[in-house]
């Protein structure tokens, strides 16, 4: 019994400055917020304002809950939904519809009644996570079989492929201001020239990809929908630009995974007469289907992250198509010297990335193969 | 069976793929360097590569707007970082690994949890805490370098790495340790702590890469020059400069060697440890 108390007291003693360090700047901060939130917090502490700044972010309180309801509705008709019988189908469906409508509806009255801007970084970090995430994991799952592939100058191609990763972002960013700078010789232009086109405005640009293609083609009256629902010009290229960053990484992550499976089971398909897709369909992807979850874990947590890359690709010229919700934050701070307003909408932004990693474990978790 | 023909098609259709992954990943990286070496004048018209090397781009870069003191910033507070999460997260995995106390894995998931903690969050309680810090330390925190490395000197990813390492460590090892008298510190630094190499470079370049691309915190904590960062130098540069894109790509070369240099000598054991983050463990 006394080995153990002195190794507890050992241990301790041994993790005391890491703790300190993440009690202190990591844990502590996320309580410390929420009182500041509940504050006025202009350079110093104010009156107290309650709930003020949720409010404000948020619009009215009856919304929220009837979002909450109709996410409920929604989550409560896919299981109830079941393919056996007619009733379920038919009753599943209409709860998972009304819950939709309800959700849909009270989003948008949330939109119109909180913070215009905050439900636009919430949109902008939508197309930021439907933009990327997709096509980094394909990519690199291609990316990652065909290196699987060839034995000469593997590691030559896991070196290139991993180096937008390994360069400093604040360099590639810059890099990528000039690529997509509205100057005719940028490099964006000057290939958009090869295929015979203007020069664009690129990061610089607000309207969205779609109205751009409508002008493109002559139309130049098109419903304001058209910018809204469509992510800009600009925001393509940081999402370029995002996806050329992380790609290689996922690629060399999804490597190891693939070199992990013990090759026989690749050697049983072929005996049993699987061609390539047959055994890549039931062989590589259930065996890296945890790695995958594990890369697309990390890319939903960076895009609710990512800042650096964006405050320096930002442009005036894009308005706040670009904008995602810990750039808003950031000017609430920096700029508006908003300490209050700015603590209630990261809680709000915590809260979010809470939600959708527990959603995300619940629908994505169940489907990874984990072995026996 | 595919005919040997058709698998040297197959085979060539590969490399083409790869290759074409490959020079996207290069372009950008061509283009900084071949306009940090351009005259203003050729960056503006269409030339692709220069017609003299523009070595002076670099050191116009390097004396524009304290672009020097900025880099050597960089290179304490990441120093300084490094050094602290390397000690501070080795000696905090070792007992999560391989000691056992009242608790353990409920500290360990409430470590973990911390990852999901935005910096955005944890920005203005950090600023109201380090500005107290600045009135009541002996050393001044605001302007100066602990406020830019101390919430820094450890995280929850590196903690978990050196862990995951740590417990594939054989007990034989332990045991005999235990034999020849030692106690659980002299095993962490003698035994333990040389088996760690490749997971404690691999956290050392992550720490290293996090701290030198940092702008935010940076923007924050210092407003004057004196222990201003590298990435709040070259954010200034291209947001307030004007077009002048061939010292831009400058700044850009030279924030970038530190950091090839580094990957450069740590690559191999980098890979390995980046490779086991993905497994679960």
């Amino acid at each position: 019994m006394d080995v153990r108390r002195t190794d507890g007291v050992i241990a301790w003693a041994l993790m005391a400055p890491a703790l300190v360090v993440l009690g202190v700047f990591g844990i502590f901060p996320i309580f410390y917020a929420f009182f500041v939130s509940l504050h006025r917090w202009r350079i110093k502490k104010a009156d107290f304002l309650g709930f003020n700044h949720y409010l404000r972010a948020l619009g009215n309180p009856y919304d929220l809950l009837g979002l909450l309801i109709g996410l409920g509705l929604v989550w409560i008709g896919t299981r109830w939904f079941s393919r056996r019988s007619r009733l379920r189908i038919a009753s599943g469906s209409v709860v998972f519809l009304g819950g939709a409508w309800l959700a849909l509806h009270c989003l948008l009255a949330m939109a119109d009644g909180g913070d215009g801007r905050l439900f636009n970084a919430f949109k902008v970090t939508l197309f930021y996570s439907l933009g990327t995430i997709p096509l980094e994991v394909v990519g690199s799952l291609l990316l990652a079989t065909l290196l699987f592939k060839i034995a000469t100058a593997r590691s030559f191609f896991r070196v290139l492929f991993f180096l937008p990763y390994i360069t400093p972002m604040i360099a590639t960013a810059v890099v990528f201001r000039t690529i997509f700078s509205p100057n005719p010789s940028s490099l964006a232009n000057r290939f958009w020239a090869l295929v015979g086109s203007e020069p664009q405005r690129w990061l610089y640009d607000s309207r969205s990809i779609v109205a751009l293609a409508l002008q493109g083609i002559g139309v130049d009256a098109y419903p304001d929908w058209v910018n809204t629902l469509f992510p800009s010009l600009s925001l393509v290229c940081v999402l370029l630009y995002n996806i050329w960053v992380y790609i290689g990484y996922d690629t060399v992550i999804l490597l190891a995974g693939l070199s992990a499976i013990p090759r026989h089971y690749f050697e049983a398909a072929a005996i049993d007469g699987a061609n390539t897709w047959q055994s890549f369909r039931h062989v590589t992807l259930p065996l890296i289907s945890p790695t995958l979850f594990f890369i697309s874990l990390v890319a939903v947590i960076g895009t609710f992250k990512a800042f650096n890359h964006i405050y320096i690709l930002r442009t005036a010229g894009a308005q706040d198509t670009v904008d995602v919700v810990s750039i808003l934050i950031f000017d609430q701070i920096y700029q508006f010297h908003n300490a209050g307003y700015a603590s209630a909408l990261a809680l709000i932004l915590f809260v979010t990335i809470l939600v959708l990693t527990v959603l995300q474990n619940r629908l994505l978790g169940r489907r990874v193969f984990y072995g026996d | 069976m595919a005919t040997p023909r058709a698998r040297t098609v197959r085979r060539g259709l590969t490399y083409a793929a790869l290759s074409v992954a490959g020079m996207a990943a290069c372009i950008p990286f061509v283009w900084m360097v071949f306009s940090s070496f351009m005259t203003r004048g050729e960056t503006l018209r269409r030339v692709f590569l220069p017609a003299d090397l523009q070595w002076s781009n670099y050191s116009s870069a390097w004396s524009e707007e304290d672009f020097g003191l900025y880099f050597e910033n960089s290179l304490i507070i990441a120093g300084l970082t490094v050094a602290g999460t390397l000690l501070f997260s080795l000696t905090a995995a070792y007992p999560l690994a391989r000691m056992r106390f009242l608790g353990r894995e409920t500290l360990f998931v409430l470590i973990l949890a911390t990852l999901m903690v935005p910096e955005t969050v944890t920005m203005v309680p950090n600023f109201l805490t380090v500005s107290w810090l600045h009135r009541v330390m002996p050393v001044a925190w605001i302007n100066n370098w602990p406020a830019l490395t101390i919430p820094f000197m450890t995280n929850a990813f590196s903690i978990f790495l050196l862990r995951q390492f740590m417990r594939g460590i054989p007990n034989e090892l332990w045991d005999s340790a235990r034999i020849d008298g030692a106690g659980h510190v002299r095993f962490l630094f003698q035994i333990v702590l040389p088996l760690c190499r490749a997971p404690l470079m691999t956290v050392g370049m992550f720490t290293f890469i996090g701290s030198w691309n940092a702008l935010g915190w940076p923007l924050l904590v210092t407003n004057t020059p004196a222990w201003r960062p590298i990435a709040v130098g070259l954010q200034k540069f291209v947001t307030e400069a004007g077009p002048e894109v061939h010292l831009q790509m400058a700044g850009a070369m030279i924030a970038t060697v530190p950091v090839l240099a580094l990957y450069g000598l740590v690559q191999k054991e980098f890979t390995e440890g980046i490779s086991m983050s993905g497994m679960k463990g």
